[in-house]
Parts: C-alpha cells; structure tokens; sequence
C-alpha cells in the first residue's frame, strides 16, 4: 500500500469527481482522498472520503499529512448568474488549493476547464489554438469564474514551475446522464437557436471527459490542451440529431430577455444555460494539441454522443414524473445503472484484453 | 448529375388537384426530351438506339447512386396518372404541346416499352429524392466539413451563380491554366464594386470553367459574421473570415485560398478612382503564403468597378449603424432596394502567373521588409493586369 501515490480530488460528491474517483479507484494504482463539503449520496469503495471545503487554511497540513501526490481539482459550482458565493469558492479556492499544493510540495495538478474560456466573438477564427487569448463572456458567472482561474493559473504557472499544471479545456459536454449547459439547453423543450445564425459546435462525451482527466492523472503532461471530437458540427445539425423543431429567435430579443429575466430574478439556468453569443459567434478549438503532445483521442465521435444523449432524452418523455414514487424509481434506476457501468468498467480494467469490448 | 437538375419539376405530385403554379416555361421541355425528342421525328433506327443507350446509362448512373431504391411497379396506367400529376403543374398549352408529342413520338412506334420503364424510374426517382432530403435535413442527417462547406447549399446557390455569371455579367476568364489542378494555391486579387459579387464571381469562374471545378475558399472581412443569414450563408458555403490561422490553416489541408487585400477600402472607393488599387492591409496574406510555401496567383477583375457608379459616402450614417460604408450612388438611395441592383457591365477576370513563395526560408513570414516588398510586388502585378486589359476594352457593357 505504502508504495502507491496519493491523489487529492475535490469534489468528489459531485458528478465528475464521483466517476473520476471510482474509475481511478477501479484501476488501483492510487491512494484516493476524496474532499467535498457534503457527503456523497453514496459511498464510493476504495476512496477514502474527507469532509472540509477547499478553503480551509489547514488544507496545506491535510496534504502535507497524507503526502499528496497529485490534485485533481473537480470542485465547481456552476451557476449562469455571477454569484458572489460561487466566485469566492470556484475562483477564490482554486487559488487557495493550488497555493496550498505549492507550500505543500504537491508534484502535480490536474483541473477541468472549459472551452467557453475563448469567447465567442465574430472576429475569432474558425480554429482557436491554446494560446489564444481568453475573452470568455463576463456576463455569465461560471463563464466569468473560469476565465478568472485560467488567468490566475497562467500567471501562477511561471511564479510556482516545481507544480506541473495540467488544463484541459472541455468543448460542450453531452451524454446520457451528465448536466451541463448543453444538456440543460437541449433538454428544454424549444431550445430556440437565434435566427440566422448557425455557428460550428464542438461536442465530447460525457466519458471520454472522465477518460481525459484520467489520461493526465497517469501520465505527466503539464499545459494547457483544448479536449473535443474531431469533427465540428453545425448547431442545427446538432439540434437536427437531437430532434428540436426548428425555432429560432431574433438575437437581439435574446439578450432583452436575458436582462429582463435577471431583473426580474428569475433563475437564468433553465431558461437559457448558454449565453447568446455562444450561440452566434464560433468558438471552435483547434485540436492539435490534444493529438499531439497529450495523445489522446476520443472514443465517441460527436454524433453518437448527441445520438446517446438524444436517446435518453427522448426515453425521459414516456416516463411519468408525475408521483414521487415514480420519481424515486427513477432515481434508483439511475443509481443501480450507474452502479453496472461502474462494475463493467472495474471488470475491464482487470482483464487487459477486454479494453474498449463495450464501447461501439 | 441529372438527376438534381431534373428535380425541380416534379417536387410534390402527390396532390394533382391543387391550383398550378406557373413554372418556367422551358422546364417542362427538359424533363420531356428524355421520352420525346424535339422536331424532327425520330425515325432513324440509329438515332434510336443512342437514345435507348444513354437513358439506359442515366438510369445506371443513378442506380449506382442509391442502389437501394427500387420504383413502384411499373404499368401504363401507372405511368400515365403520373406524367398527368406532373403536366397540372404546367399551363394549358404547355400540357397539350407535351401530350401531342408524346402521341407523336407513341404512333410511330419509336420507344418500345423499355424506354418507358426508364422514364418511370427516373420520374420517381426524383420524386423521392426530394422527400429524402427534406426528411435529411430535418433530422441532422447530412454532412459538412469541418469549416461548415455542405456541398447541398452549394448545389442551391449555382443556378443563381450561374445566371449572374454566364447570363448578366457575361463573365470572360483567360489564365485559368495558371491555377494548379489540385494543390495548395493563394489568388490574390483586387476588390471593388460595393458589394463583394467580385469574390462570388472568382468563385464561380473555377467552379464552372476550371477544368478541376475547384471551390474557392475566400476569406471574407470581419463585419459579415456579425448579419444573420449572411454568417450562416457564407460559412456552409465553404468561406470562412479573413485571419491568418484561418488562411494558413485552409492551404496546409491543400485548398484554393482567395484573399482580397484591399478590403472595404477597396469596395468602397468612389467611382472616380476606379480600377487604381487602394493600399493592401498589412501583408496577412503574405504570411500565409510564406507559412505554406503556396504559389501566390493574382487575379485582376475589371468591370465590377461599373456595377455601382459610386459618387460618395454618407460617413455619420454609417458611423451610428457601424457599417463601414455606405455609399452613395447614382441609384442609391434614391431609388431604394432597386438601386442595389448592380448594372450589367461586361467582366473579364484575368488569372496571372503563379508566384512561387517556397524560397525566402522559414522565419520569413516574420520579417516586415519581405512580407511588405513581397505585397508591393503583388499589387503592382495585379494593377499591371488591369491596366492591360483596360487598355484592350473597347466598351463597359460589351
């Protein structure tokens, strides 16, 4: 036991931090903290669970203690309005957690951005390298906190080079169970897009996020790389695949409505989770990073991914979420689901010739 | 392919009863020349069997295709309830003149039954051609490049491409061998005429007279992704803004790049100083040719200058709007929407010699002095081309 490394994720009562631990529990090759400020709605085997929040000043002991190897930080809450309380824990943490792992001798971090970070402007070019400069929208709050760590972590890069930095930034993230703005925005029922205007889209599943993160767990490839299928698509493709009628509305209708609603205080999440010049303006990244120096490769082409998340969601419209019985049924049924891929993945780790057997 | 070109016609003969809208005319004759010929009669034998040959090798060519469908079957009941659905759509006389010829062409025994099943493929055929791609593009079920080209809005833009080059500016092109086959290449070439039909017409130069039919992936300015539709139009189309990542990264996957230097300040230039080059922007397009080692091409365009006789600006009104210009000409705004209508000036577009730009070494395109000397080089190419062929034209319109 002794011999293996230790790996710090937060958030791991969160959706990511709870696949991303279970699967690094599956492989064994780590000693696994877990840290969230709430318990997990399950327990997850092999991953050694800590109660405290990210700010805690005495997080520099817990990782000087448990000789922490590698952070990978999943802590983020993700809210469309610019929430103060998100910004001190999303942004604020991040800058205390990555202090914390320089004071502490961490050797590596690994953190899970977004490709929203580039902006979407009209004079962008239809392939945004790395290097490009973040001129996210600072309109919406968890766009704004992502900017404001990505910058904080390319400063914090050359002041601290004994810490490897590990970025990926994702392209919207689609798949059967994950809740990210592009599933809340197809999940509505119009899912308007904005009349005259069909950007290139990016997409990536749901998996091979977890599979991503997992990569630059095990191996040591410090930067920053733009993570997506290869082939953009058309949002009225994307939009055509999922099966939304075709409705669109004026642009400038849009950002009234936006600044209507926030004035009115209405939650602006599910009314429109991605902000309006995402849907206008491209904001495609260039993958050749990700090819290249990290070496990794999707398994999911972006059309099966939206064909998955489009048969799920289509599955949802036959349910009756009328009585809580029914939706406690489907809330186990998720669970017990989740629990067989779980055990299927364990499975495939253990027998090597098995690798990708359940992924056509 | 025959097909597509065959389909307007018959789009939805499902409900004959329906009040016909009127088509235009010379369509009914196309789609009928396949089971009739024209005047004179067909009674050679000869004649008839090249006939039966290539309807047969059009059926084969579309079977090929979509070697999955397969047509209801066939009868001359059938058959007629169907040319019947589609002639509703024509006027009276139209649809006398068809079946007085098809009774022609039937009473000298010219067509045997052979000839008719293939007329029964082809129609429905392309009845359910259409179906399909209504039901395609509904679900998602077609593709793009990874820019956005989707070859189908190609196809739906070419007639109209096509009328304004082959039909209203009668488009006269020399060079077009100095425009490689296949591989990368950068036209450079100058702009004028208020709006941007000189790029649509580069376009439709190598799309329809090269002998590879090259689509041009022009680089378009920055304020045209900012209009609904216009966005959506150009980019499925297969252009994309004008950057040098965008431009550098287009020839590195081999394609034909058009770039015009000038800009706005091109277009946009009173009518005074047409035809003398405006000064070109800060060499971008030199970058990305040195980056690639593409031959440079410069392509003069004259004629479009006379589109819109341009006298002036209205600089405040642009200023609110945030157009870049707004010109005033001899039409507009006077007349309003029917001022944007460009007059009929004759075109020539000339392709030049390439320029080859793979020997300046790697660090080039960083150094200002060549990438400036190498700009001057190519407008003072490309003026020298106008100039030329100004000198040789004798009228604007002929």
């Amino acid at each position: 036991m002794t011999d293996k490394r230790t790996i710090l994720i937060t958030g791991v009562a969160g959706y990511w931090g709870s696949e991303v631990a279970a699967r690094l529990a599956a492989g064994g090759r780590y000693r696994i903290l877990g840290l969230d400020t709430q318990q997990p709605a399950e327990e997850i085997p092999g991953v050694d669970f800590v109660l405290a929040d990210i700010r805690n000043p005495l997080m520099v002991e817990l990782l000087k203690a448990e000789e922490v190897d590698t952070v990978c930080h999943l802590a983020f809450r993700r809210s469309t309005r610019r929430s103060e309380s998100a910004f001190d824990s999303n942004v604020i943490g991040t800058t205390k957690l990555l202090g914390a792992c320089a004071s502490a001798g961490v050797r590596k971090a690994v953190l899970k951005s977004s490709t929203v970070v580039y902006g979407a402007r009209p004079t962008n070019s239809a392939f945004l390298a790395e290097d490009h400069a973040l001129r996210g929208s600072r309109r919406y709050g968890y766009i704004r906190d992502w900017v404001e760590i990505e910058t904080f972590c390319n400063g914090y890069r050359h002041r601290e080079p004994e810490l490897d930095l590990t970025i990926l930034r994702f392209a919207n993230i689609v798949g059967p169970t994950a809740r990210t703005p592009m599933t809340c925005f197809l999940s509505r029922a119009w899912a308007p897009s904005l009349m005259g205007f069909d950007p290139m889209m990016q997409v990536i599943h749901e998996e091979d996020v977890v599979e991503a993160l997992l990569h630059s767990i095990y191996n040591d490839i410090p930067g920053v790389f733009n993570v997506a299928t290869d082939e953009p698509l058309p949002l009225s493709k994307m939009r055509g695949v999922v099966g939304k009628p075709p409705l669109a509305v004026y642009h400038g209708l849009a950002d009234w409505g936006i600044a209507i609603l926030g004035t009115a205080g209405l939650q602006l999440e599910d009314y429109l989770p991605l902000e309006p010049s995402y849907l206008r303006y491209p904001w495609v990244a260039d993958l050749a990073r990700m090819r290249d120096e990290l070496g990794f490769e999707p398994r999911y082409t972006a059309v099966e991914a939206l064909r998955e998340f489009a048969a799920r969601l289509r599955l949802g419209r036959y349910r009756t979420g009328d009585s809580q019985l029914a939706k406690d049924e489907n809330q186990l049924r998720e669970v017990i689901d989740r629990r067989q891929r779980a055990r299927e993945r364990r499975d495939l780790v253990r027998s090597p010739t098995g690798e990708g057997a359940d992924h056509g | 392919m025959a097909s597509s070109e065959l389909t307007p016609g018959h789009a939805a003969p499902e409900t004959p009863s329906e009040p016909a809208p009127v088509p235009p005319s010379n369509e009914v004759d196309y789609e009928q020349q396949a089971a009739a010929p024209p005047t004179p009669p067909v009674t050679d034998e000869e004649t008839r069997r090249q006939l039966l040959a290539e309807l047969e090798a059009l059926r084969q060519q579309v079977q090929a295709l979509t070697p999955d469908y397969q047509p209801p079957p066939f009868s001359p009941r059938r058959l007629m309830a169907f040319i019947g659905d589609t002639l509703s759509k024509y006027p009276k006389e139209v649809q006398i003149s068809v079946l007085e010829r098809l009774r022609g062409a039937l009473s000298q025994d010219a067509f045997d039954p052979e000839v008719w099943q293939g007329v029964w493929y082809m129609l429905n055929y392309s009845v359910q051609y259409n179906v399909d791609l209504v039901k395609r593009r509904f679900t998602g079920d077609y593709d793009t490049d990874e820019w956005g080209l989707d070859w189908e809005w190609i196809d739906l833009v070419r007639p109209l491409l096509n009328f304004l080059y082959k039909t209203y500016w009668r488009v006269e092109v020399t060079g077009l061998e100095n425009v490689p086959l296949e591989g990368r290449a950068l036209l450079i070439a100058n702009h004028s005429g208020q709006l941007p039909f000189d790029g649509m017409m580069i376009g439709a130069a190598l799309l329809n007279d090269h002998p590879a039919q090259r689509l041009v992936r022009t680089l378009y300015a920055a304020l045209l992704p900012r209009i609904p539709w216009v966005s959506t139009v150009l980019v499925r189309l297969g252009q994309t803004l004008a950057t040098v990542e965008n431009g550098t990264r287009l020839l590195e996957q081999e394609e034909l790049v058009a770039v015009f230097p000038e800009g706005y300040k091109g277009t946009g230039k009173p009518f005074r100083n047409r035809y003398r080059l405006a000064r070109f922007g800060r060499g971008g397009f030199v970058q990305m040719a040195l980056n690639t080692g593409a031959p440079i091409i410069p392509v003069s365009v004259v004629g479009s200058e006379e589109t819109y006789i341009s006298l002036g600006k209205l600089p405040t009104f642009a200023e609110i709007t945030g157009i870049p210009y707004i010109p005033i000409t001899l039409r507009f705004p006077w007349l309003g929407l029917l001022g944007v209508i460009p007059l009929p000036s004759k075109w020539y577009i000339d392709f030049g010699q390439p320029m080859a730009m793979d020997g300046y070494g790697p660090d080039a395109a960083h150094d200002m002095v060549v990438v400036s000397q190498l700009s001057d080089q190519v407008r003072n190419t490309i003026q020298e081309m106008i100039n030329q062929r100004l000198a040789q034209r004798r009228s604007i319109f002929f």
